[in-house]
C-alpha cells in the first residue's frame, strides 16, 4: 500500500481526483523555451571559453596595471584581449548557429511526436538520452583520446532537465559532430525518417539485426488480390502498390462471371467524393477482404457502384462464422430476363459443398471428381502461398419457381442455395511493398540480418519473408528438409536449415538458451504468431548474442520492446503514441526501406564523424612537438600559443565540419556492421596512425619549414641547438647569428614570430593534404573525387584565404604574432603534404587488398 | 566495458596476460613488429628530414646571409648591459659596479694592442674618419679580408687605463657599439636631420653618436657628456663587415659615453641615438638605431 493503491483496483477515484487536483493531468507539457539570450550565454560559457575569458581579463588587468604606472609600451595586452573575446565570441556565434538550427529540427519533429505519455514512460526515454549521450562521451574517453581533444569534445556537464533532446545536443560541443548531426537528421527526414534523438542515428549505423513487423512495414498494409483460380488456371493478379503490374486474360466468360460475384456479393463502398484519387488509395468502408475485391473489381471492371445499380439487390446474408459464406440475390441486368441471380462468396470448401456444376470456359460442367481434385490442388497452392482463399459461385434462380415479387427470407433461407455452379477462387494478401525485396537485399549485402516478428499465420508469415527475401531462394526449414528426405524432423541436423519459422506458442515453450541456439543456427529466422510480450524476449535474446537491435513496433504493447532494443522504431501512421513516444526514430511512411536508408545514414555520419575527429587529431601533433623540442633540444620557440588557437579556433574548423558533407563511399552498404564494442568513434588505430605517422610527417614539415626560416635568416640548424637561453634573454641586444651579426633583442622575437607563421603554414598546408586523405577511409580519393563535396573544396579555399590574411594583413605581428613571410616558405611544407597523401593512397590501396586488416583505421 | 567482459582483474591482465604472453594487449613479436616498422618510418622520415634540410643548407651561402631584412637597420647596443634598462651603483661599494666594469674590459679585450700586431691580419684604417675600405666582394675568393685597427686609447678616459671606468669618481663610462651587419654601410646623415646641438659640428664619413635626456626637467642634471672615440662617432672605414668567417678579427669602432658630471642619487633617463641615412628607429624595438637607459649612481 506505498502507492494507495491496489493492483486489482488501481487507485480510488475520488483519492485519483484528488491527486489530478493536485498535480494536473499525468503529462510532459510542452518544454518551456529558454530565452535566446540565455542559449547563446551558454555558448559563451563553455570550459575552454571559460578560459579564454580569464585570460582576456588578465590581459586587461596587465594593460591597465601598464596604464596607471603611466608608460604605455604597447598596446599588445590590449590587442591579445580583444582577439580572445572576438574568438569566443565568434565561436560562440556559430556555436549558437549550430544549436540554433539543431533546435529547429527537432521543434519540427515535436509536432510529429505526441506530448502525453506516462511518467513512466518519461523515465525511460530520459535515460535513454542520457545514455546515447554518454555512451558517446565513453567512446571519447575510452578512445584514449588525448585530453586537449576531448576537453573540447566533452565540455559542459549533464542537465538530466526536461529539454532532453537539445541537452543532450549541447553537452557535447564539438562542431563537425553538430554539423553531422543535423545534417543526417535533414537528410532522413526527407526521406521519412525522423530521428528523436540525433545521436540514435550513430548507433542506427551499428545495427547487426533488424526484428521487423510484417503488416505494414514489410507489406503494403492492405489485402490485395493476388490470385485467381478459374478455367482450371491459377491468374496472377496486379499487387503493385501503383498498379503498374502485368494483369491477367480477361477474355474468359468465366471471369465475367466470377467477376460479376465478386463485384455484387460485396457489401464495401468508397467513402464519396473520391473520384480524383487513385483507386488503390482510395478510402473504403468494408472488411479487409471486401476492400480488396473492391478495389481489384473496379480497377478491372470498371464503375462498380453504377454495376451494382444494374443488377438491383433484393436481399442478402451477410458473413457469418457458422455459415461461413455470404449471399445476395439480384435481378439482372437484361430487363427482359426475368430470372434472379443469386451470387455467393465464402470459405472455399464450403462453397465446393454447396455446387454441383464448375463454370469452365463459360460453360457449366458437372462438378465430378476430378475438378474436385483440381479444385483441391489451386487451394492448396493459393493457401500454401500464404493467402487467404475465397471461393465464389452463382446461380439463376428458376424463373417459376422464385417468380418477380417473390419474397425472400433470409432467416428462413427459402430459396435454393445448393446445387449452386462453382465460378472460381480468388486469393488474397497483403503483398509486400514493392522497395522491400530490395532492401532486404541491401541488409544482407550490409551484413544486417533481418528476422520477421510478426503476429501473423506462420504460412502467411513464410511466404512473405520468401517473397521480400528473408528467407532466400533455396533456403529450407527443418520441416521441409525432413519432408524432402522423408525423415522425422528430430533426424534432421539443425546446422542444415537455414531457415527457421518458429510461432507463437514454439517461442512459449524454449527456455532462453534454446532461443539462443535458435538464432545462432538459423541466419533466416521468421517469429509468427508472437505476441508483443514475446518480442522483447527476441530481442534480449538478440542482444545476448552481441548484436545491436534495431526493432520496429506500432502497438502500445510494443513500447517495452522498443525501449529493450537498442533503437526502437515507431511507425508515424499505424503506430500509437506510446509506440511512438518509447521510440528512438519514427518512420512516417511506415516503409522498411526507410529503415535501411537510416541505417545508410547512420554509417555515414559514424564514417564522416571519424573522419572529422580524425582530422582533428592529427595536428595535436605538429602542434605539441615544436613545444617538446623546445624544451628538450631548447631551440628558439617554433611555435606560439596563439598561432596554435588560431589553428585550433579557426583555420581547420572548417575543414573539419566540412567532412560532415562527404558523400558515402559507393561500398558503405557492403560493409559488415561494425562492432561497436571494438570498432569505436575513437580507436587505438585511428589515434595511433593520426598521431604517430600523420602528425609525425606533418611535424617533419613544420620543422622543415622551421629551419629553412631560420637558416636563410642567418640562424643555422646546429647554432639553434642549445640558443634557447640567449635567445630568450632580453638583455641581451647584440646576439650573434651564424654570420656574425648582432640581433636586438625585439630583432630576434620578430624572427620567432616568423618562425611561429611558418610553421602555421606548414600544418595548413599539411592539414589540406590531411583533409584530402580524410575524405575517404577506404577508397582512393580520385575514386571518390576531389571536388564532388562543393564545401570541402570552399572550406580549404577559406582556410588558405584566412591564413593568407593572417599572414599578410597589416599590424598582425603586433597583434596575433603573423609575421608576413616570404612566399617560398609556403613551399617548402608541399613535399611533406604529398608524401602524406601518397603515404595514406599506398596504406588504403592496402586496406581495399586486405579487407578488414590492421591498416584499417 | 572491455575491462568487464575480460572479467575481474582485467587492468592487470591488460598489463601483463600471462595465458596468451601479452604485454599492454600484444605479444613479443607483435610489439617487435612494431618497433621494427616505427624504427624504419622515424628513419626514413629523419632521412628525408636530414636530407631537405641538407640541400637547404647547400643553398646558402657561407659569406652572405640570404635574407637581412629582419636583422637590419642595426641596433645600437651598449657595455655594460642593462637590468631592465637601468644601470645603478653605489660609488662606496666596489661591489655594486664590480660586475659593469668587467663586462667592459671583456668587451675592450680584443682590443689592445698587442692583439692587434699581426699585420696580415691588421691594416691601419688613419686617425680620421674616412670612407668605406672596399676589400672586395662578399663571394669573391679572396679569402680572409684585413680589419682595421681600433686603439684603445682613442677611448680616453674610458678606455680601460682606469680599471674602474670612472664609476669610482662617479663618472661612469658606457661603451657603445652598432650591431654587425654583413655587407652593411651605414650612410653619414644629412646635416638637416641632426639635433640642433650637433649640427655642422659633425665630421664627415662619421656616424655621430648623441646621448641626451629622455625627461626635459632632467636636463640640467645629466651635465657634461663625453663622447671618446674616433671622432666621437662610428667612422665609416670600419665598414663593411664581411662576416665571421672572412673577417674574423674584425673590430667594430666603439665610442665611449662618459658621464663626466652626473647628478648623484637620482634616476636619470637617458637616450642615446645614432645618425645616419640608413638608420631607422622602431617604436617596437627601443634597440634600434638607439637605446634609453635608466642611471642610477648612489653616493
Amino acid at each position: 500500500m506505498r502507492y494507495s493503491t491496489s493492483i486489482t483496483k488501481g487507485l480510488s477515484s475520488t483519492f485519483a481526483q484528488e491527486v489530478l487536483e493536485r498535480d494536473g493531468p499525468n503529462e510532459l507539457k510542452p518544454p518551456k523555451g529558454t530565452p535566446e539570450y540565455v542559449k547563446f550565454a551558454r555558448q559563451l560559457a563553455g570550459g575552454l571559453q571559460c578560459l579564454m575569458w580569464v585570460a582576456a581579463v588578465i590581459c586587461f588587468i596587465a594593460f591597465g596595471i601598464e596604464i596607471s604606472k603611466g608608460e604605455i609600451s604597447g598596446y599588445d595586452d590590449l590587442y591579445l584581449a580583444i582577439t580572445l573575446i572576438a574568438v569566443v565570441v565568434v565561436t560562440g556565434c556559430f556555436g549558437y548557429y549550430q544549436e540554433f538550427k539543431s533546435t529547429n529540427i527537432i521543434a519540427s519533429f515535436k509536432n510529429l511526436v505526441p506530448q502525453s505519455s506516462n511518467s513512466f514512460d518519461f523515465l525511460l526515454r530520459k535515460s535513454l538520452f542520457e545514455r546515447n549521450a554518454s555512451s558517446l562521451k565513453s567512446e571519447a574517453t575510452t578512445g584514449r583520446a588525448p585530453p586537449a581533444f576531448w576537453s573540447s569534445i566533452v565540455c559542459e556537464c549533464m542537465f538530466p532537465c526536461k529539454e532532453l533532446e537539445k541537452e543532450t545536443l549541447q553537452s557535447v560541443y564539438f562542431p563537425p559532430l553538430q554539423v553531422c548531426l543535423s545534417l543526417t537528421a535533414k537528410r532522413l527526414a526527407r526521406k521519412n525518417c525522423v530521428v528523436k534523438n540525433l545521436e540514435a542515428v550513430e548507433t542506427l549505423g551499428s545495427t547487426s539485426v533488424l526484428c521487423s513487423d510484417k503488416t505494414g512495414t514489410l507489406t503494403q498494409n492492405r489485402m490485395t488480390v493476388a490470385h485467381l483460380w478459374f478455367d482450371n488456371m491459377i491468374h496472377a493478379a496486379d499487387t503493385t502498390e501503383d498498379q503498374s503490374g502485368q494483369s491477367f486474360d480477361q477474355s474468359s466468360e468465366t471471369w465475367r462471371a466470377l467477376g460479376r460475384v465478386a463485384s455484387l456479393c460485396n457489401r464495401a463502398v468508397f467513402k464519396p467524393n473520391q473520384e480524383t484519387v487513385p483507386i488503390p488509395k482510395r478510402i473504403v468502408v468494408g472488411d479487409a477482404s471486401e476492400t480488396a475485391l473492391l478495389k481489384f473489381t473496379e480497377l478491372t471492371i470498371g464503375n462498380i457502384i453504377d454495376y451494382r445499380g444494374r443488377f438491383k439487390k433484393i436481399c442478402e446474408v451477410p458473413f457469418n462464422s457458422t455459415n461461413k459464406f455470404q449471399l445476395s440475390i439480384h435481378e439482372l441486368e437484361d430487363p427482359l430476363d426475368l430470372r434472379y441471380l443469386l451470387v455467393m462468396k465464402g470459405a472455399p470448401e464450403r462453397i465446393l459443398e454447396r455446387c454441383s456444376t464448375i463454370l469452365i470456359k463459360g460453360q457449366e460442367l458437372p462438378l465430378d471428381e476430378q475438378w474436385k481434385e483440381a479444385f483441391q490442388t489451386a487451394y492448396m497452392d493459393l493457401g500454401g502461398l500464404g493467402e487467404r482463399v475465397l471461393g465464389f459461385c452463382h446461380i439463376y434462380l428458376n424463373e417459376k419457381e422464385f417468380p418477380r415479387g417473390y419474397t425472400f427470407d433470409t432467416d428462413e433461407m427459402n430459396f435454393t442455395t445448393s446445387g449452386l455452379c462453382f465460378a472460381g477462387l480468388i486469393s488474397m494478401i497483403d503483398p509486400p511493398r514493392a522497395t522491400v525485396p530490395d532492401a532486404v537485399m541491401k541488409c544482407r549485402t550490409a551484413g544486417i540480418r533481418v528476422v520477421m516478428v510478426t503476429g501473423d499465420h506462420p504460412i502467411t508469415a513464410r511466404a512473405i519473408a520468401a517473397n521480400v527475401g528473408i528467407i532466400s531462394e533455396g533456403s529450407e526449414t527443418v520441416e521441409d528438409i525432413a519432408t524432402r528426405l522423408r525423415i522425422p524432423v528430430e533426424q534432421v541436423k539443425k546446422s542444415d536449415a537455414r531457415a527457421c519459422v518458429i510461432n507463437g506458442g514454439q517461442l512459449k515453450d524454449m527456455t532462453s538458451d534454446e532461443l539462443d541456439d535458435a538464432l545462432r543456427n538459423h541466419p533466416e529466422m521468421v517469429f509468427a504468431r508472437t505476441s508483443p510480450q514475446q518480442k522483447l524476449i527476441i530481442v534480449e535474446s538478440c542482444q545476448r548474442l552481441g548484436s545491436i537491435v534495431a526493432v520496429t513496433g506500432d502497438g502500445v504493447n510494443d513500447s517495452p520492446a522498443l525501449k529493450k532494443a537498442d533503437i526502437g522504431i515507431a511507425m508515424g501512421i499505424a503506430g500509437s503514441d506510446a509506440a511512438k513516444n518509447a521510440a528512438d526514430m519514427i518512420l512516417l511512411d511506415d516503409n522498411f526501406a526507410s529503415i535501411v536508408t537510416g541505417v545508410e545514414q547512420g554509417r555515414l555520419i559514424f564514417d564522416n564523424l571519424k573522419k572529422s575527429i580524425a582530422y582533428t587529431l592529427t595536428k595535436n601533433i605538429p602542434e605539441l612537438t615544436p613545444y617538446l623540442i623546445y624544451i628538450t633540444v631548447s631551440v628558439p620557440l617554433p611555435l606560439g600559443c596563439i598561432t596554435i588557437l588560431f589553428i585550433e579556433l579557426a583555420t581547420d574548423i572548417f575543414p573539419s565540419v566540412s567532412l560532415a558533407y562527404e558523400k558515402a563511399e559507393s561500398d558503405i552498404m557492403h560493409l559488415k556492421p561494425r562492432n561497436p564494442r571494438r570498432d569505436r568513434l575513437v580507436n587505438e588505430a585511428l589515434a595511433v596512425y593520426s598521431y604517430f605517422q600523420i602528425g609525425a610527417i606533418q611535424s617533419f614539415a613544420g620543422f622543415t619549414d622551421y629551419f629553412t626560416a631560420m637558416a636563410q635568416e642567418g640562424w643555422f640548424p646546429l647554432l639553434c641547438v642549445g640558443l634557447r637561453s640567449q635567445w630568450e634573454d632580453v638583455r641581451l641586444q647584440d646576439l650573434q647569428d651564424s654570420y656574425g651579426q648582432e640581433w636586438t633583442y625585439s630583432q630576434r622575437l620578430y624572427q620567432e614570430y616568423t618562425c611561429y607563421t611558418v610553421f602555421f603554414v606548414s600544418i595548413e598546408v599539411c592539414q589540406i593534404a590531411d583533409v584530402l586523405i580524410r575524405k575517404t577511409r577506404r577508397l582512393s580519393a580520385f575514386q571518390q573525387g576531389f571536388f564532388r563535396n562543393k564545401v570541402l573544396v570552399s572550406a580549404i579555399v577559406f582556410q588558405l584565404c584566412l591564413g593568407n590574411l593572417l599572414c599578410y594583413c597589416p599590424g598582425m605581428p603586433n597583434i596575433f604574432n603573423f609575421m608576413p613571410i616570404r612566399v617560398q616558405w609556403w613551399f617548402v611544407p608541399l613535399p611533406y603534404g604529398i608524401l602524406i597523401f601518397v603515404y595514406d593512397e599506398i596504406r588504403k590501396l592496402a586496406v581495399r587488398r586486405h579487407p578488414g586488416s590492421k591498416y584499417h583505421t | 566495458m572491455p575491462a568487464n567482459k575480460d572479467g575481474d582483474g582485467g587492468w592487470k591482465s591488460f598489463l601483463w596476460n600471462s595465458e596468451k604472453k601479452e604485454f599492454l594487449g600484444r605479444t613479443g613479436c607483435s610489439w617487435l613488429k612494431i618497433f621494427i616498422f616505427y624504427v624504419i618510418f622515424y628513419g626514413c622520415l629523419a632521412g628525408i628530414f636530414i636530407g631537405t634540410i641538407q640541400a637547404m643548407l647547400l643553398t646558402l651561402s657561407n659569406y652572405k646571409p640570404t635574407y637581412q631584412d629582419r636583422v637590419a637597420p642595426p641596433g645600437l647596443s651598449h657595455t655594460p648591459r642593462s637590468e631592465k634598462a637601468e644601470i645603478s651603483y653605489s660609488l662606496s661599494d666596489e661591489d655594486t659596479y664590480r660586475f659593469l666594469t668587467k663586462a667592459m674590459k671583456e668587451l675592450l679585450e680584443p682590443y689592445s694592442e698587442e692583439k692587434q700586431t699581426d699585420e696580415n691580419q691588421f691594416e691601419d684604417c688613419g686617425e680620421n674618419p674616412a670612407i668605406y675600405k672596399n676589400r672586395g666582394e662578399l663571394e669573391s675568393d679572396m679569402g680572409k679580408r684585413k680589419a682595421c685597427r681600433f686603439k684603445k686609447s682613442w677611448l680616453g678616459a674610458c678606455s680601460g687605463e682606469d680599471p674602474h671606468f670612472g664609476f669610482k669618481d662617479g663618472k661612469p663610462c658606457i661603451l657603445v657599439k652598432l650591431n654587425r651587419i654583413v655587407n652593411f654601410r651605414p650612410k653619414a646623415p644629412a646635416n638637416t636631420s641632426l639635433p640642433v646641438n650637433l649640427q655642422g659640428k659633425v665630421q664627415a664619413n662619421l656616424i655621430p653618436i648623441h646621448c641626451s635626456s629622455k625627461k626635459e626637467e632632467d636636463a640640467g642634471k645629466i651635465g657634461e657628456i663625453k663622447y671618446h672615440g674616433m671622432g666621437s662617432g662610428f667612422p665609416l672605414q670600419y665598414y663593411p663587415y664581411y662576416g665571421k668567417l672572412l673577417h674574423p678579427q674584425y673590430l667594430q669602432p666603439l665610442v665611449a659615453v662618459q658621464f663626466v658630471n652626473i647628478t648623484q642619487n637620482t634616476d636619470l633617463r637617458i637616450e642615446c641615438k645614432v645618425y645616419g641615412e640608413n638608420i631607422d628607429y622602431s617604436e617596437k624595438d627601443r634597440y634600434q638605431g638607439r637605446f634609453d637607459l635608466k642611471l642610477y649612481v648612489k653616493s
